[in-house]
């Protein structure tokens, strides 16, 4: 299966160098994966119980911390259009890291588990700069970058994969994990694709609803007026007043 | 047994909870100090969590858990805007509907399952009801007035209250879509800076210009005659686009927006730009300055409609634009009331405190507490627990133990930036001592160094002084009605004339400084090592910003400490009386 998936990353790749404008988003929404790894792998280095484990994770969210920036800073040299997202970008504010339900990723998957995590989205990124620069895609400025990345990349995979042969020899099924890691990367691929087409199917109805539904009251709304505005009297139950929603 | 209230405020930006035993504060936390996402606004699992082992209760515990604002009718006034705006709001429709009808309708429930309480246990208060119990309840004052003033509630932008006891009852509101908060915030995206972060920044800017724009921007804010405003609708979009605030009305009164990130260059900072580009950047110091203005007057306009309407002599504050720090203190020189009291967090976090409260002092009847006279409210760590992980980390810490304020103090004096991480997180936005980088005020260039080389941040920003309360006086002109938000960073105030010199690296450009007067009861160790600096230096302040990199929260423990320092161009590092030097 290599071969189909470097065959897809090549192919994805060609396009998403190719057409104007795409780079600069490439390079945008690695620098807001590289800011939530850092954020992933800085809660593993604090709540691992192995403390020979924790300078490794903080090196490596260090390293995570510096990619997002030099990412940014790649795509502010080589020019972004949009105002709104040029914003948010100069607060460094945007982040996804992989909190869900209050729970970090390390909590939620272990450490075992987040260590297979981290070897197969490090091995999986080594590919992909690796692509990029075998094919000459990346601007020659960004290609150096690239290459210093690439790098900190691997020394990312070596020690995972180091911590997951170690994990081997306790008699842990590894292969089973990294296995499991791989699909669940393609299972979360395709809930998102198809959570945005739902979301773009669910606009299209909602959009519908809108014209068709709240265009005839649109005759009896008007906007506030400015100024100061009486407030009604407060219900003489509070608690009652307090349970309700409205 | 003892009554425990958690307050939620969630959904927005800022989610944080507050926990009251008896109406006493325990604890109070923003989320992002766990989540590490600035203005994180999901529902604050963490915090809570954080907060429930603090007080060493669980959520069966819970008496009653209270969000901040009515969900039904902020939805309400979304549909209701929806219709009045047809058929501009066309794209924003889709997308607000997609947060209500997959998320925020449900809120009850989702509070329910998120925290682990029971459905009769969850309770809602107005939003700007919140914000006017955070302000009032914390306050050492019986009868006040009590002024809100946002973005948007569920209605009102605006809110007057009167304080009288344990009861606040409303006097009046502006409403949705005319809202000062909001047209800040629209000056704020047209200078190129995001809307709920840049305000800072905008405030920072004012000082370089001059407010020559008022004819222009005084036709879309309007000081009414009934003591409120208005906003000409026609020229912003709020109410109805999905991302833009303002329309092209705005830009064909005081020119183009400011496109993110572009050098500014003032006159009075010109550097080495050319003629056009000190020009363009003094009309975007002009704008500011205008429009910083325009929002101390009608802050101003406001208070005295207060006193008009509610009397007495002090005026509590809350809600996102009493963050304006510069505002706050016209107020408390040139505005009717003797006292001026504004909440640590009056943005949307202390929504969460003010809506426990209310339920403790209203809804459940009991009388006012102790005053909120502190701010490190929020997460700490065991001692020990830091200096495995410092240790682990492979910094080599030094136990300086009960030395560090001294330690710190004699590290400025010699010129070090340092990194202070003592005892429990601030509550609200401000670094108050406890998680704050500190620096020698002294000198200017201290100021572009830790602006370029500590922070990553644009060279104009100014930084805070602490000063200790004993020698606020001589240092800085502080009015006496602006003496409880200087306590919490929340008032500026001029630099008194002889002594700028001697504060070079925290006197702004105008003079002035956002002054944050240190008590040593509430803050002892920060208090020693501003007084150790003092006896060191002849100047009782240092300069204090808060720990943390551009875009990143405010740092909560050691490891988040560790990665800023080792990030950023500190010097030393203090964790809780451990000392790490950078190598």
């Amino acid at each position: 299966m290599g071969w189909l998936r470097r065959a897809w990353i090549t192919v994805a790749s060609e396009v998403a160098w190719r057409i104007p404008g795409r780079p600069q988003r490439l390079l945008h929404a690695f620098s807001l994966a590289e800011r939530g790894s850092m954020v992933d792998v800085l809660f593993a280095a604090e709540a691992t119980p192995r403390r020979d484990l924790r300078r490794k994770y903080f090196l490596h969210a260090l390293d995570e911390g510096r990619h997002a920036r030099v990412f940014a800073d790649r795509v502010r040299a080589l020019g972004r259009g949009d105002r709104a997202e040029a914003a948010v970008e100069d607060s460094g504010q945007l982040v996804e890291a992989g909190i869900s339900g209050g729970l970090t990723l390390f909590e939620r998957l272990g450490e075992d588990d987040f260590l297979a995590f981290v070897y197969v989205a490090e091995a999986d990124a080594v590919e992909q700069f690796g692509v990029y620069l075998d094919r000459g895609l990346a601007d020659p400025d960004t290609a150096l970058e690239l290459r210093t990345i690439l790098k900190d990349e691997v020394f990312h995979v070596s020690y995972s994969r180091a911590e997951l042969e170690r994990m081997r020899k306790d008699g842990k099924p590894v292969d089973r994990m990294v296995r499991n890691r791989r699909l669940r990367r393609l299972w979360e691929r395709y809930l998102r694709l198809t959570r945005d087409i739902g979301a773009r199917v669910s606009g299209v109805w909602l959009t519908l609803l809108y014209f068709v539904a709240l265009g005839p009251f649109r005759l009896v709304a008007r906007l506030e007026r400015g100024g100061w505005h009486p407030v009604p009297p407060r219900a003489p139950d509070a608690l009652a007043a307090a349970r309700a929603e409205g | 047994m003892a009554t425990w209230i958690l307050g939620v405020s969630a959904l927005y930006h800022d989610a944080a909870v507050a926990l009251l035993r008896d109406g006493v504060v325990v604890a109070a936390v923003q989320e992002e100090r766990f989540s590490r996402l600035k203005h994180d606004a999901a529902l604050p699992v963490r915090a809570a969590r954080w907060c429930m082992a603090e007080a060493g209760i669980g959520p069966e515990d819970l008496d009653w858990l209270v969000f901040y604002e009515k969900p039904l009718r902020k939805f309400e006034r979304i549909l209701s805007t929806s219709v009045a705006t047809f058929p501009r709001s066309w794209a924003s429709f889709p997308r607000q509907m997609h947060a209500w009808l997959g998320d925020k309708l449900w809120l009850r429930g989702n509070l329910c399952s998120t925290f682990g309480v029971r459905p009769e246990k969850v309770l809602f208060c107005e939003h700007h009801l919140s914000h006017a119990a955070s302000a009032f309840y914390g306050s050492p004052h019986d009868n006040a007035a009590v002024l809100c003033v946002d973005g948007v509630g569920e209605w009102a932008t605006t809110s007057l209250w009167r304080g009288r006891g344990h009861t606040l009852e409303p006097v009046g509101e502006v409403r949705w879509p005319h809202s000062l908060g909001l047209y800040y915030s629209a000056i704020t995206a047209h200078l190129g800076f995001m809307v709920n972060e840049g305000e800072f920044k905008v405030m920072g800017m004012a000082a370089y210009g001059r407010p020559r724009f008022d004819p222009q921007l005084a036709q879309l804010l309007r000081l009414e005659a009934d003591g409120a405003f208005s906003v000409d609708l026609d020229a912003f979009r709020w109410h109805w686009h999905p991302t833009e605030a303002a329309g092209p009305r705005l830009a064909e009164l005081v020119g183009p927006a400011r496109f993110p990130g572009t050098p500014f260059t003032p006159e009075l900072a010109p550097g080495d730009a050319s003629p056009a580009q000190v020009a363009e950047s003094q009309r975007h110091a002009d704008i500011a300055a205008t429009a910083q203005r325009q929002v101390e007057a009608a802050m101003l306009h406001l208070a005295h409609h207060a006193k008009a309407q509610v009397g007495g002599d002090a005026l509590c504050l809350a809600g996102g634009v009493a963050l304006n720090s510069v505002a706050n203190h016209r107020l408390a020189a040139q505005g009717p009331f003797a006292h001026l009291w504004v909440h640590p967090a009056p943005g949307d976090a202390g929504g969460a405190l003010g809506a426990a409260w209310w339920v403790w002092h209203q809804v459940l009847g009991h009388p006012r507490g102790a005053v909120l006279d502190r701010a490190d409210l929020g997460r700490s760590t065991p001692r020990a627990r830091s200096k495995d992980w410092l240790d682990d980390l492979g910094a080599h810490p030094v136990d300086v133990g009960d030395e560090a304020p001294e330690r710190a103090a004699a590290d400025l004096a010699a010129g070090r930036v340092v990194g202070w991480l003592e005892g429990r997180c601030e509550w609200g936005p401000r670094a108050l001592g406890h998680r704050s980088i500190l620096a020698d005020p002294r000198e200017a260039q201290m100021r572009d160094r830790v602006n370029a080389h500590v922070k990553y941040r644009e060279p104009f920003r100014p930084f805070a002084p602490s000063v200790i309360a004993a020698a606020a006086g001589e240092w800085f002109d502080i009015p006496p009605a602006a003496a409880a938000p200087a306590r919490f960073m929340l008032s500026t105030g001029p630099v008194r004339g002889d002594r700028r010199e001697s504060l070079g690296a925290v006197t702004h450009v105008d003079g002035t400084a956002r002054v944050h007067v240190v008590d040593p009861e509430t803050s002892p160790a920060y208090h020693r090592l501003i007084a150790h600096f003092g006896e060191l230096t002849g100047v009782p302040a240092v300069l204090n910003t808060s720990f943390n990199l551009k875009g990143e929260p405010v740092v909560a423990t050691a490891v988040d400490a560790m990665a800023t320092f080792v990030r950023s161009g500190l010097d030393v590092l203090y964790v809780d009386g451990y000392r790490v030097e950078s190598r």
